[in-house]
């Protein structure tokens, strides 16, 4: 086995077909329908809105707007509580959930600017990092740290 | 079509059961609504169960345990909205003239399940990712606070109101009623709900007979009340960013049985609505077009909602008061609708109701608005 293929096995996605990530750099996927040009996070085999399955797989925008937000205090036991989750507005029109980092509780705002970051999420039964998407803010919003 | 009637009602007490199992509750609750409706079982032409987590053939067990093994049986899943789907699953029966004698009884152990937060399902990605349902209700309830200027306090006497209504009805779960500084000072679920904002993990047990009119007559019962409409939807693909401060699956639900029973939201007397939160109810409420969209926080709080205010609301203390055994939670509904409408309702009875509303809504998968939503109107 080479070298290159041990570094491109180092991690996992935590699910497949949801971004693309390479070199520590990643941008998540959606689904753009050819005919109606109607955005889906994450792809689909059918446009929702005119039923077309003709939906080319394309990177999203790296950056958006918080529509709503929580901080989770109960939750499953594979999650280490308290940890904050986020619905942000994309431009392509689609709506992505996933954890807030690098921000306390009491900065999250409505509206507030983020972007998209891919980070360790755990490991797997081998030892790999598992990677996923998260947000953080970004411009004036950026804590001082 | 044939017209459709409730002619029996039971359930069980809701709460922790411990030495109880599902089925066992089931069976109570059958035969509770046998003995209410004075009909021979035996009458009794097919059943549909509906439950979440019960496993295989739990309403078979049921049947086994009350005697009525043999007769045709559907087992019914759809979340939350589970018994209120079977209900409407026998309705149809009766309407189509397949049968003129059917039971609708739903039920859960859930306490045995499952601890704390529910999440969607665990092969959902938001779920994946972190979402519990208390989460996804607290991310409206922010919205809901964004847009019309709802405040904590407003969402906290909902759950004051829905457990004094509880303490009411001695099959509810919380027999107590709670002040605004206890569901404020309860602790955080998922920030802005905290612990009384929650309905409870339950066990239960609900069931009603239907009958068409034709049995009713034969039967001479004389305390049926009638359904007038039973709609059921599924939540639609979200296209683009739609609102979380509306429920769009709720309103076209609703819409569709106001249709069909040839009533507006304006007749309805009264509701019973899915308020598995605080905010949850008032999403219910002003999708259902009871009271318009924004204002219902600011009603509860001027006592509009209270059983004996301008249009109650959730009178047998609703899921945060009387419980939230999945699978009989729909079914439980109907019971109150039934008792209310029979003017059997004791300390909690609503003076000249005529018009009562049920709604259900369960489930919740990443990417669509819900997964299945039920109305229910029955008339005196």
């Amino acid at each position: 086995m080479s070298d290159a293929n041990v570094a491109s096995q180092a991690y996992v996605p935590f699910r497949q077909g949801l971004f693309r990530f390479e070199e520590g750099v990643g941008e998540l996927l959606g689904g753009r329908c050819r005919h109606c040009r109607t955005w889906y996070f994450p792809s689909r085999r059918v446009c929702a809105k005119c039923l077309s399955q003709k939906i080319e797989v394309l990177p999203l925008s790296k950056q958006g707007t918080v529509y709503t937000y929580t901080t989770i205090y109960q939750s499953t036991p594979e999650f280490q509580v308290p940890y904050i989750l986020v619905y942000v507005d994309l431009p392509e029109g689609v709506r992505v959930l996933a954890q807030l980092t690098q921000c306390s509780p009491e900065a999250v705002r409505i509206g507030m600017p983020v972007e998209v970051v891919f980070e360790e999420v755990g490991r797997d039964q081998e030892g790999r990092a598992i990677i996923g998407y998260r947000f953080r803010p970004v411009g004036p919003w950026v804590r001082e740290s | 079509m044939e017209d459709v009637y409730v002619i029996g009602v039971g359930m069980t007490k809701f709460g922790k059961h411990p030495d109880r199992t599902a089925v066992d509750l089931g069976a109570e609750a059958v035969l509770e609504a046998i003995k209410d409706a004075e009909i021979d079982p035996r009458r009794i032409e097919a059943a549909y169960c509906g439950h979440v987590f019960g496993g295989m053939v739990t309403g078979q067990k049921v049947l086994a345990q009350v005697g009525l093994a043999g007769i045709p049986l559907t087992n019914v899943e759809n979340a939350c909205s589970s018994g209120a789907t079977a209900i409407r699953e026998g309705y149809l029966a009766i309407r189509a003239r397949e049968h003129d004698v059917v039971l609708a009884f739903g039920l859960e152990h859930l306490t045995t399940r499952f601890r704390g937060a529910l999440t969607p399902g665990e092969d959902d990605l938001e779920a994946a990712v972190g979402l519990t349902m208390p989460g996804i209700y607290a991310m409206r309830a922010r919205r809901h606070m964004e847009e019309f200027g709802t405040t904590r306090e407003e969402l906290a006497l909902i759950a004051v109101k829905n457990k004094r209504n509880a303490s009411l009805n001695p099959y509810a779960q919380f027999q107590n009623p709670v002040t605004l500084e206890e569901v404020l000072n309860s602790r955080l679920i998922a920030d802005p709900l905290r612990l009384y904002d929650c309905s409870p993990v339950s066990d239960g047990a609900a069931a009603v007979i239907l009958a068409s009119g034709w049995a009713v007559a034969k039967l001479s019962s004389r305390r049926a009340v009638r359904i007038a409409a039973a709609a059921l939807r599924t939540g639609t693909v979200e296209v683009g960013l739609p609102s979380m401060a509306f429920e769009e699956l709720t309103h076209r639900t609703a819409q569709d049985a106001y249709e069909r029973a040839g009533i507006g939201p304006e007749d309805v007397d009264f509701a019973e609505v899915h308020d598995c939160f605080s905010i949850a109810e008032v999403l219910r409420v002003e999708g259902l077009g009871l009271y318009p969209v924004g204002e219902y926080p600011k009603r509860v709080a001027r006592g509009e909602a209270d059983i004996n205010g301008r249009l109650p609301i959730n009178p047998s203390g609703g899921l945060l008061g009387k419980g939230h055994p999945l699978g009989a939670t729909g079914v439980a509904q109907v019971v109150e609708l039934v008792r209310q409408l029979r003017g059997e309702a004791g300390d909690r009875q609503i003076a000249r109701a005529k018009v009562g509303l049920a709604h259900c809504r369960g489930g919740k998968a990443a990417g669509i608005e819900g997964a299945a939503c039920t109305v229910i109107i029955a008339t005196r």
